[in-house]
């Protein structure tokens, strides 16, 4: 009697499991054609000399002329700035202006909400159109509130110089990249049990050891999503640099995405394009993972 | 439920073999169009494309043709991702630059057949023939060219006093000792120089000019084998254009383009642009008087770089389609009525010289006229331009903004270039 059951109950188990996966293949099938084919295709071919002429196995060259290229190695670099420059900042901003609109009134919450989340949801090349007059040497709003303030005396081209370009990539990026993690943060305090904070006040708990002790563990899960986005992110800048700066001057702003876009679709060196693309996915694979690893430990679901 | 699904699927597949029958025996042509045209009134871009199409399809009912516009800043990556992914146009309009580059890697179909003597008697000179193959293989059917050069404000020279050293008689042709006077002359008066434009590849072929004119430098050697500005003559060039712009008698363009360049001379805060030619001067009007000089060379006389505009067709594995494009570029090039007023829609002169003069009367092409006759050596059909071009800006940036001294960044260029070359 208990084995028919057992066996019905399993029969009906594995019926359901198939009929899952029925749901779940239209997606599985996108996911196939559209991304793991396309990814397979790139490591794939990372292993050729493949141009619009030419399609050679030649095993690991591409990855070794990688790192002989002055170019590529400025541009990992570049890229490592800008990452560790804007996923802790966009982090912590995104938090503090969170923690601020969350104790809004409802009305201005949602205008908050809205306005920094308009970066997000305005086309690239619109935001970029209005960073680069305020960045343009000749009419740009930048130069003249400075010399206003007496800060410079004179014009400034701050998309043309080595040491100020990469701070421009950084500053646009942040108001791009804020937008969603203050939506996220926003919610995600919606959600922290208020009796435990409340009890802790009531125990004399300094606003400090409220956040640190039970705000801070709670909207943990989203700050690891703020973070591994950011990063990916970051890694992948491209749209800013293309649009803004080629990445010059002197390629002080070049970055992985934008030097595999330059080889691929300007010299047609799709090879060599594709191989940058297999490192710049490890890269984000040990950062993403690291930081799983680091702040994973942390989460209490 | 089911009759009607039969119904609806029956009528489906009539319909189909219906559109299959009305379109057995006609061959449909796509045709690319960067905006080199000009449209009628400021139409939308393709419209004035569209009528040679109409025309087209008139007189040759069994073609028909597509058009679909596409921009010189996203289209070239269009165009590579249409190539690598099978759906590329029949037929495109652009330069040889992007076109013979296709046609050395065997994606476009050879254009020989409609190189005919008589063709080839009737065009304006061995340099334009030149242009449009890789040296074995016909690549582009060109129909107009016109060269690139300066465009001076004219307000800002005389105001400035710097008018003085500018040759307003015959080819217009100048020193650079006398360029450098007017450079002087427009400092005294306040005036920013011009700008040394190089935040990206576009319209560098002026900053090329511009340089290689000063002491008589060569982007390439005469056997087109070898780039060659890291010469004495080029070197010098250089050198004298950082010294300007420390001096701040020239504009260092680490941030801008050519686009831009073009911008700020039509706004009037830049004094003449290196980057004017006839499609500039169509689209760009001014509020003051422009004066139109070549580049200033040491001996006063220039090398002009020049555009050519043409034609190519691309292999999709069609005979009927091939055919059917070089039926259109024939007739867009060639016919009586649409040619000639084709090559005026460019803005430039005719390839065919028994095209006649289209621009009688019109002092400004008269003067542009006699500008052909200093065209220089066309290098943009040899192996690794495209990557002589990044080198290029990317040269002058490290120059301008002092990454790397002159003789290192000129040396880093050639070698990278000429192994480019050598690939």
């Amino acid at each position: 009697m208990s084995t028919n059951i057992f066996a019905r109950e399993h029969k009906i188990q594995a019926q359901q499991t198939r009929v899952s996966y029925y749901f779940l293949l239209p997606a599985l099938l996108f996911f196939v054609v559209f991304v793991a084919l396309p990814m397979g295709m790139g490591v794939y071919t990372s292993f050729f000399k493949y141009t619009m002429s030419e399609f050679k196995f030649i095993g690991i060259d591409n990855y070794l002329n990688l790192f002989k290229d002055e170019i590529f190695v400025r541009s990992v670099k570049n890229t490592l700035i800008i990452v560790v420059g804007s996923v802790p900042i966009v982090t912590i901003f995104s938090l503090w202006l969170a923690t601020i609109i969350y104790n809004m009134n409802s009305f201005s919450r949602s205008f908050f909400r809205a306005v920094y989340y308009l970066p997000v949801v305005t086309g690239s090349v619109a935001v970029v159109v209005v960073w680069k007059w305020i960045f343009d040497r000749y009419y740009g709003i930048l130069n003249f509130v400075l010399q206003g303030l007496g800060i410079i005396n004179k014009n400034v081209a701050w998309l043309g110089q080595v040491d100020t370009a990469i701070w421009c990539i950084l500053t646009i990026l942040l108001t791009t990249s804020v937008g969603q993690p203050i939506v996220l943060y926003v919610a995600s305090l919606g959600n922290i049990d208020r009796s435990l904070t409340e009890a802790a006040e009531v125990d004399g708990a300094t606003s400090f050891q409220v956040f640190w002790r039970i705000k801070w563990p709670t909207i943990m899960p989203t700050t690891l999503y703020v973070v591994v986005i950011t990063t990916i992110n970051s890694f992948q800048c491209f749209a800013l640099i293309q649009l803004l700066t080629n990445g010059g001057p002197a390629f002080s702003t070049s970055t992985v995405m934008f030097y595999l876009y330059h080889n691929a679709f300007k010299l047609f060196e799709y090879g060599y394009a594709n191989a940058m693309g297999v490192v710049l996915a490890i890269l984000i694979g040990v950062f993403s993972a690291l930081q799983f690893k680091v702040m994973g430990n942390k989460i209490d679901y | 439920m089911k009759k009607l699904l039969a119904l609806v699927l029956t009528m489906i597949m009539v319909l189909s073999m219906a559109s299959f029958a009305v379109a057995e025996g006609t061959t449909t042509v796509t045709w690319w169009v960067f905006p080199t045209f000009g449209q009628p009134d400021g139409a939308a871009p393709g419209t004035y494309e569209r009528t040679i199409a109409d025309a087209f399809e008139a007189k040759f009912p069994n073609i028909k043709v597509e058009i679909e516009t596409i921009d010189f800043q996203n289209g070239p990556d269009k165009l590579i991702s249409a190539i690598e992914g099978g759906t590329a146009p029949d037929v495109l309009f652009d330069a040889p630059g992007r076109i013979i580059e296709y046609g050395k890697n065997g994606k476009l179909v050879s254009l020989d057949d409609l190189f005919t003597d008589e063709f080839k008697a009737d065009v304006a000179s061995e340099d334009l023939l030149g242009a449009c193959s890789d040296g074995t293989t016909y690549w582009m059917y060109p129909i107009s060219s016109s060269p690139f050069f300066m465009s001076l404000n004219k307000d800002k020279f005389e105001s400035s006093g710097a008018i003085e050293f500018v040759n307003l008689e015959g080819d217009r042709t100048w020193s650079t000792e006398d360029f450098l006077k007017a450079l002087d002359k427009l400092n005294e008066a306040g005036e920013l120089g011009g700008s040394v434009y190089c935040g990206g590849q576009g319209g560098d072929q002026g900053t090329r000019a511009f340089v290689a004119n000063l002491y008589g430098a060569r982007i390439a050697n005469e056997a087109k084998d070898s780039y060659t500005i890291g010469s004495d003559e080029g070197v010098k060039a250089l050198g004298l254009i950082k010294e300007l712009v420390d001096a701040g008698k020239l504009e260092a363009g680490t941030d801008i383009v050519a686009g831009d360049e073009i911008k700020l001379y039509v706004q009037g805060i830049l004094p003449y642009s290196i980057c004017w030619g006839t499609s500039a001067a169509a689209n760009n009007p001014t509020d003051f008087e422009k004066i139109s000089v070549p580049f200033p060379s040491d001996d006063s006389v220039p090398e002009l770089e020049y555009l050519v505009n043409g034609f190519c067709v691309f292999n999709n594995n069609d005979d009927a389609r091939a055919n059917a494009a070089k039926e259109l570029i024939k007739f867009i090039c060639d016919d009586e009525e649409f040619g000639p007023k084709n090559v005026l829609a460019t803005g430039a002169f005719p390839v065919r010289t028994s095209f006649g003069n289209l621009y009688e009367g019109n002092p400004e092409y008269e003067l542009l006229s006699a500008f052909t006759k200093y065209y220089g050596p066309y290098y943009n059909t040899m192996d690794g331009f495209a990557n002589m071009r990044f080198e290029w800006w990317n040269m002058l940036q490290s120059i301008l903004v002092g990454t790397k001294d002159i003789p290192t960044a000129v040396a880093d260029y050639t070698t990278n270039s000429n192994a480019a070359f050598a690939k």
